[in-house]
């Protein structure tokens, strides 16, 4: 018999979803979704960690092991489930205020580690769930509740960051192209090491409808000329500032992950001597 | 002497950490109780340092009021410890004579008569042995000699800690033991300075600290996930299991920050592996939002905190029991969890053991109270006594027929619902810090709200009867009673057979298990007590203010011997708070 094939709909849950009609994060929930169909994930090997914001509600809205954590903790959440089954597929997902400001220390550290965990960014620049606070990704100037003189910040670049960390898959996608996200998703999650995958995932209540058109304007699909193995190509690209660029960045394999570290750590020691029983350890305090 | 206490005072580079050490494994291969408390300044190296040994043919319980036995490389360094360190009349205090200091302008109370032996430990190291490190090994031999510890235990401790290394550092060494020895023989009349008159057993301890203990005592309740951030007093925790996790299959993380170190572990208990986070009072007050999440989602987490000096920073390197009210109140909201404070090294093991039966029997989070005095002091364990508790378990998982209409949070009569974890088909959920439905989906209703507290408030009374976590010591009958709890318990103990040999009748009564409260074990316990003095270090009397808020049971005449930490508790002063409660105690019952 033919095992059934998964699709996209054995990937929804009951659970209301409480997102503005218009939001962005549609896109992102349609093209996890398609994700995880086309990767073939069994629902019960998938987990799904969010922090705190709109976004990480996500959580819920996947059929799989969902867990709606607390405010930036996606990360070592996520990481500590891969580093417990490493046999299982990780998500971690959220916002750029849980992502890139609350949460930026597990940000830095996590791509030092290299997890082989995707992170999915719903970058809307602006603190939605609070109703409209300025965020580390708003543009600078840009009039919020909390910055009603325009924002005196400059915004915080993920990808540059992300980039100079050492991060080994860093892809950029837009809501509003739920198919090449969908892909960017796929090539993430195939990917042996940590993935970001920030999405442009525009706020319509806060930041307006026409951010959709803004993005659609601006964003610059990169196609075959551009390598992404290639890191200074990929530097020159994380500063671009009239375009947004969409697609893989910057890529590569090889570079040993944080759960194989561990194995092999692991294999090492227990080739050594590998203990059974806490008891054999006594000998230690002898 | 049959109970000796020794000092050793000195800078960091005088090695006399390392000679403490050496004694201790001596005396534990003879059999003999032994007991190490190391104390140190702020200084990473050079500063001031100093060990106090107490070995003994009877079990120890405190590091002992009163030195019998010091030896000082410095006496500027030993006007650190002043506070510490206090002499018996007629001590033996040995000193370098390389110590310029003079003998007016010593330190020490004319009156305690103390005997006054210069010993040339640094000449002897550089000249003889030409290797004026060394002066700590000489410092043993004639310590070991005077003590009449066998010389042939000290050089085994010796040769196990640089015999394969370091062979050639291991041969210095015990030539400036030897050297030790004979200067003894040479120098003071023969006979008159053996102070320890103690057969050991001849069975030999095992010698643990207490980090060590809690820390092994993880590894035999079956965590596979540590993760960590250096601090002290808690750091020997993460150094312990990252050296031998690996070897039981299991994993460490030292990560960025305490908040990552608690969720990594939250994570990895989410995904069906017992994992564990340790931390001292700054740390864990980092740790407290992360602490609720696994309160509010029911997840299975053992976290420690080795107490240290607060508030703030504190006094790092010494011991307090003043994060009581953060373990039984820390963080936002009514967080359902369980406080469960050992009260030595062996305790430490069990207590580590104890606390994965609770956090994953009954799915809550557990914070182990131990603290500075136990997690950095070594001490003569018996391994019998370490696996004594029987009660260790593994991930209680859903059974297949729950997973038909699976609800993670079941309403049962527990409170405790069947547990899916990540690979289980059929038992996909969404779990959350926020409230939610039995099945897991978020709501804001009030109503569910009341409904979800009370099934997670429902694991707690049959916490409280599990069995073994109080345990009394002294005169079952008395009508005087000391509560104690953690590290003051060694004190209590002690001053509670001091008081029985002056004829007072009295008992202690030491609970294991801090919250939720035992009531019942604490009745049976308090049965025909009239009054009744809690014990503790810590200046707030957050133990007596505890127990007066959380348990109706205390007699009506309850007071409070209440003092900050830094200094160890004494067994002086706890017999001093029993006699005056004794005395008081004629009077209520003459009037």
């Amino acid at each position: 018999m033919e095992p059934v094939k998964l699709t996209a709909k054995d990937y929804k849950t009951s659970v209301p979803i409480v997102w503005c009609p218009g939001c962005g994060d549609f896109g992102v929930l349609n093209a996890m979704q398609q994700a995880a169909a086309e990767l073939q994930l069994p629902p019960e090997n998938l987990m799904v960690v969010t922090g705190i914001g709109c976004s990480s509600r996500i959580a819920g809205y996947i059929n799989s092991y969902g867990f709606n954590s607390i405010h930036g903790r996606a990360l070592p959440i996520a990481t500590g489930a891969k580093l417990a089954r490493p046999e299982l597929t990780v998500w971690a997902a959220g916002g750029d205020g849980d992502g890139y400001s609350i949460g930026t220390n597990h940000f830095v550290h996590t791509i030092r580690r290299n997890p082989n965990i995707t992170y999915i960014v719903m970058d809307n620049h602006i603190y939605g769930l609070t109703k409209g606070q300025v965020s580390p990704t708003t543009p600078h100037g840009d009039v919020t509740k909390s910055t009603p003189q325009g924002n005196p910040e400059r915004p915080l670049n993920p990808l540059a960051l992300a980039l100079e960390l050492g991060a080994t898959f860093i892809a950029q996608g837009f809501s509003g192209n739920v198919k090449h996200l969908r892909d960017l998703i796929v090539q993430a999650t195939r990917h042996e090491g940590f993935a970001l995958v920030n999405v442009k995932s525009p706020c319509v209540t806060f930041r307006g409808r026409q951010e959709f058109n803004v993005i659609r304007e601006h964003g610059a699909y990169l196609d075959e000329s551009h390598d992404p193995g290639d890191w200074n190509q990929a530097h020159e690209v994380t500063q671009w500032t009239d375009k947004i660029p969409l697609g893989v960045i910057y890529k590569i394999e090889g570079v040993p992950t944080l759960e194989g570290v561990a194995a092999e750590a692991q294999r090492k020691a227990q080739e050594q001597r590998a203990f059974k029983r806490a008891e054999e350890l006594l000998e230690v305090f002898r | 002497m049959r109970d000796v206490t020794l000092a050793i005072a000195g800078s960091g580079g005088d090695g006399v950490i390392t000679a403490g050490d050496f004694i201790v494994q001596a005396a534990a291969r003879k059999g003999l109780h032994a007991f190490m408390l190391k104390s140190y300044g702020p200084q990473i190296r050079g500063g001031e340092s100093s060990a106090r040994i107490r070995i003994s043919d009877r079990p120890i319980y405190s590091q002992g009021d009163y030195v019998d036995f010091l030896v000082v490389f410095s006496w500027k360094d030993f006007n650190r410890f002043l506070d510490e360190i206090q002499l018996r009349k007629g001590a033996v205090v040995l000193y370098d004579e390389a110590d310029t200091t003079p003998p007016e302008e010593f330190p020490i109370d004319k009156d305690l008569e103390v005997e006054l032996i210069a010993v040339p430990f640094k000449k002897m190291a550089s000249e003889e042995i030409k290797v004026p490190l060394t002066k700590n090994m000489v410092a043993l031999g004639v310590i070991a000699e005077l003590l009449h510890l066998p010389l042939d235990a000290i050089k085994d401790a010796v040769m196990k800690k640089f015999g394969k290394r370091k062979p050639e550092a291991a041969q210095v060494n015990l030539q400036a033991i030897d050297l030790g020895k004979a200067w003894v023989n040479e120098h003071l009349p023969k006979g008159t300075q053996v102070m320890l008159e103690a057969e050991g057993s001849g069975e030999p301890k095992l010698v643990m600290t207490g980090d060590d203990a809690v820390a092994f005592g993880a590894v035999h309740a079956g965590v596979k996930v540590f993760a960590g951030y250096p601090i002290t007093p808690a750091s020997p925790i993460l150094e312990f299991l990252s050296k031998w996790l690996p070897h039981f299959g299991g994993s460490v993380v030292q990560t960025e920050d305490e908040i990552a170190a608690i969720t990594y572990a939250i994570g990895a208990s989410w995904a069906g592996k017992q994992a564990m986070t340790a931390s001292s009072g700054p740390g864990i007050a980092l740790k407290m939002e992360a602490f609720g999440l696994a309160a509010m989602a029911e997840i299975p987490l053992v976290v420690v905190n080795v107490q240290r000096v607060g508030p703030s920073t504190g006094i790092p390197s010494k011991s307090e029991q003043a994060d009581l009210f953060q373990a039984v109140g820390g963080t936002h909201g009514d967080v359902p969890r369980v406080v469960l404070a050992p009260s030595d090294v062996e305790d430490n093991f069990q207590v580590a053991v104890e606390a994965f039966y609770i956090a994953e029997k009954y799915q809550i989070p557990v914070i182990i109270l131990t603290d500075q005095f136990l997690g950095e002091r070594s001490e003569t364990v018996d391994p019998e006594v370490l696996f004594a508790r029987k009660r260790v378990i593994s991930r209680q998982l859903a059974k297949p027929s729950d997973l038909k209409d699976y609800k993670r949070y079941k309403i049962t009569d527990t409170g405790v619902s069947p547990m899916a974890v990540p690979g289980m088909a059929g038992g996909q959920h969404v779990i959350s810090g926020l409230e939610h439905h039995e099945d897991g989906r978020p709501t804001s209703s009030g109503t569910i709200h009341q409904i979800m507290s009370e099934k997670r408030a429902r694991k707690l009374p049959l916490i409280a009867e599990e069995s073994g976590f109080v345990r009394v010591y002294g005169d079952e009958n008395a009508e005087l009673a000391v509560l104690a709890w953690g590290s003051s318990k060694g004190a209590v103990r002690e001053a509670i057979e001091r008081a029985q040999e002056e004829g007072i009748k009295v008992k202690a009564i030491v609970p294991q298990l801090i919250h939720p409260i035992p009531e019942k074990a604490f009745d049976a316990a308090l049965k025909g007590v009239k009054r009744a003095v809690v014990v503790e270090l810590s200046f707030g009397a957050q133990f007596y203010r505890y127990l007066r808020a959380y348990y109706d049971g205390l007699p009506k005449e309850t007071y409070s011997y209440a003092r900050s930490g830094a200094n160890p508790l004494l067994v002086s002063e706890v017999v001093g708070a029993i006699k005056e409660h004794t005395a008081a105690l004629g009077s209520l019952q003459e009037a």
